[in-house]
């Protein structure tokens, strides 16, 4: 498999460090109470995190999208809601630097990097998600500038970002639909504001919310890659990393949920032994485990294509819906491991329970996963 | 024999000694008198992180320049590029295989022409590595360069001029001592936390300078490195011993204190 260099084994003690002296000792507070990590992200910024995967051209550092995964299912397995402050950022900034004119990439990329502006991506409305070439939000060309209006939701950094990859209807008649959909840099201004933080069952500490667009003027220049009718295609072409990332995230996930019961489960007696001597709890820490070493396996593959630019978009697609999956039943697993102390708040089994059922709805849900994967398994390999 | 940097300008040049030393978390075995060095992985000195990080506060304050030095194999170029990636300026790696089995002497024998090819205000090392937990190599330095040394500082309360303040922790309590630059200073671990090497960091430590030099490069007679010109030897090497498994007492506390004070003083027989 991919060996690590010096500088990737460098990165990773640094990670580790910052999970271990900053993230561990507050998590549990934070999360409960939700509140918004600014230390954590201030760290973050220092390390150069919003900037991991952003060019060095343009101020970032570049890191493979292997060694990128690694280190998200690192943070993820100490917090998953860090992992959400950087990730669709950096989809964003992904978004700029493959399909941005050269002016817009000088101009964002590098304050993009150090994190002194921060977003993420605003796609979903509160009337589809999924089905995104029906979203409603438009934006009226006017001489230098378009006018944009209509609603997002459960946007991911929306009240602490400040810029976002926004996804809209330039032509509302097009067909087929995409042809009309755009992508647009939105900086915070007149017009677009936040109505409401929403609330939720995990994923706390990381803001979701809802942003309204009321006649928001935004200059023509704005619109990335300067050519209306490519947004959904720009979009979509981003949530190959986000995938990838997602599946890193499960994988954090559900090596944490294992690592908690495998140490819970040696010390932990009942009946005079060790439940990890009595033979249920043995197949679901085997099972555990098999799947943390499977969706390890998935990213890790998915990953090494995507840097080689090979083709990964089904294979992305298998990992997050393979690692997202394993996160969910090891949280599960992990919770009846624990008995109840498993369901106490003191303990993080209860937040990985919570946090896992959104790794199978965000960036594509997984019953549409699905779909694409077995359309992608029938276009190449047809009889 | 001074190696005083001009400091009129305020400016502050600061050598920091480090080691790449075998991770002592790990399980370290030994077989046949020696570590077992298959399979272990190596890290910088824990109290050379602690020197490291003193330097680069020092340099936030009075500019100047932070160079470290190591002594070691190929692979000690890691904990080099560490320190690079932390914020140090330059590396000196002295790598030849004639140094190996050096005793504290040889390390400061070998720093001593290395570190006076340049001008310098201040050296900083750990109190000791974390290998060997020797200790000798900082004081036996700053013995042949004819200067000053702190050892154990847990503090650097003040650098101004020409002289230096730092706090130490010695045998009866806090000692705050002043010393004339240049000056050597080894670092208790509780001198500061030593930074994060950044991301940004470790991909810029690659255009950072790193010399490597040979003995020969440094004038240095093999003979009197190494295990050729060691003085001392270690003549066996000892696993610790096992600790034996600690006994839990259950019950009310009245009880177990009973059984427990029985013990220790029948059993352990610690009151003699
Ligand atoms: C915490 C959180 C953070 C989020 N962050 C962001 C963000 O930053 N930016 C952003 O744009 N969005 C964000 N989202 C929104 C998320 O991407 C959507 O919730 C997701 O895409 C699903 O869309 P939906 O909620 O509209 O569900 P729907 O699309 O209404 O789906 C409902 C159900 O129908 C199923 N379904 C839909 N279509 C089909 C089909 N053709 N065949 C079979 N089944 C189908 C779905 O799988 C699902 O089970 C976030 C959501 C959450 C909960």
């Amino acid at each position: 498999m991919t060996s690590l260099t010096n500088d990737d084994t460098l990165i990773l003690e640094t990670i580790d460090r910052f999970i271990e002296r900053e993230v561990k000792p507050q998590v549990r507070e934070l999360e409960h109470d939700d509140i918004y990590p600014a230390d954590l992200v201030e760290t973050m910024k220092g390390l150069g995190l919003f900037g991991a995967t952003i060019a060095p051209e343009y101020g970032g550092l570049g890191l493979s999208t292997t060694l990128y995964a690694k280190i998200v299912e690192r943070i993820a397995a100490a917090w998953m809601s860090l992992t959400g402050i950087f990730n669709s950022h950096l989809i964003m900034a992904a978004a700029v630097q493959r399909f941005g004119t050269e002016a817009q990439r000088r101009e964002f990329l590098p304050k993009f990097a150090t994190g002194e502006m921060r977003g993420g991506l605003a796609l979903t409305e509160p009337d589809c998600g999924t089905d995104l070439q029906a979203i409603r939000t438009t934006a009226v060309r006017e001489r230098d500038h378009y006018v944009i209006n209509g609603t997002k939701t459960w946007i991911s950094n929306g009240i602490q970002g400040q810029i976002f990859a926004l996804l809209v209807k330039t032509d509302t008649t097009a067909e087929p639909r995409h042809r009309g959909m755009s992508l647009f840099l939105a900086e915070k201004g007149k017009g677009f504001t936040v109505s409401r933080k929403l609330e939720k069952l995990g994923y706390k500490g990381i803001d979701s919310a809802e942003l309204v667009f009321e006649d928001y003027a935004v200059p023509a220049d704005r619109l990335i890659g300067g050519e209306e009718g490519l947004g959904l295609k720009h979009t979509l072409s981003g949530l190959e990393l986000g995938r990838i990332n997602v599946a890193a995230r499960g994988v954090g996930l559900a090596r944490a949920a294992l690592d908690e019961s495998l140490a819970y489960a040696q010390v932990r007696k009942t009946f005079g032994k060790p439940i990890c001597e009595h033979q249920s709890i043995q197949i679901m820490l085997a099972d555990m485990a098999t799947r943390v070493k499977a969706a390890q396996l998935m990213v890790e593959s998915a990953a090494a294509a995507y840097d080689k630019g090979e083709r990964c978009d089904m294979e992305a697609g298998m990992a997050k819906l393979f690692a997202s999956e394993a996160a969910l039943t090891n949280a599960t697993d992990a919770m009846r491991i624990h008995g109840g102390y498993g369901y106490s708040k003191e303990f993080n089994i209860e937040r990985y329970y919570r946090d896992a059922p959104l790794l199978c709805i965000g960036e594509g849900t997984n019953e549409i996963q699905r779909i694409i994967i077995s359309r992608q398994l029938v276009e190449r390999n047809p009889v | 024999m001074r190696h005083r940097a001009d400091f009129s300008g305020g400016e502050l040049n600061v050598i920091v000694l480090i080691k790449h030393v075998i991770d002592v978390e790990l399980n370290v075995r030994v077989r046949d008198g020696s570590v077992v060095q298959d399979g272990m992985t190596y890290v910088l000195s824990k109290w050379d992180e602690n020197a490291i990080e003193a330097a680069l506060v020092l340099k936030d304050a009075h500019d100047g320049e932070v160079t470290a030095v190591t002594i070691g194999p190929e692979r000690s170029g890691e904990s080099l590029r560490k320190a690079l990636a932390m914020g140090v300026d330059k590396g000196v790696h002295i790598n030849d295989p004639a140094t190996e089995g050096s005793d504290s002497m040889g390390y400061a024998r070998i720093l001593a022409k290395t570190v006076t090819r340049q001008p310098y205000d201040l050296i900083l090392a750990g109190r000791q590595s974390q290998d060997t937990d020797q200790g000798g190599t900082g004081p036996m330095l700053a013995e042949l360069l004819n200067i000053p040394l702190v050892g154990n500082v847990v503090e650097i309360a003040a650098v101004d001029g020409t002289k230096l303040t730092a706090h130490r922790n010695g045998d009866a309590g806090k000692e705050v001592v002043e010393v004339t630059l240049p000056a050597l200073l080894t670092a208790n671990d509780s001198l500061n936390e030593p930074r994060l090497a950044s991301l940004r960091g470790i991909m810029a430590a690659k255009n950072k300078p790193m010399e490597i030099l040979t003995l020969a490069d440094l004038e240095i007679d093999p003979a009197t490195v190494g295990a050729a010109g060691a003085g001392t030897e270690v003549v066996e090497m000892q696993p610790p011993r096992a600790r034996a498994a600690g006994q839990k007492f259950e019950g009310a506390p009245e009880e177990i204190t009973k059984e427990v004070m029985g013990l220790l003083v029948n059993e352990a027989k610690i009151f003699g």
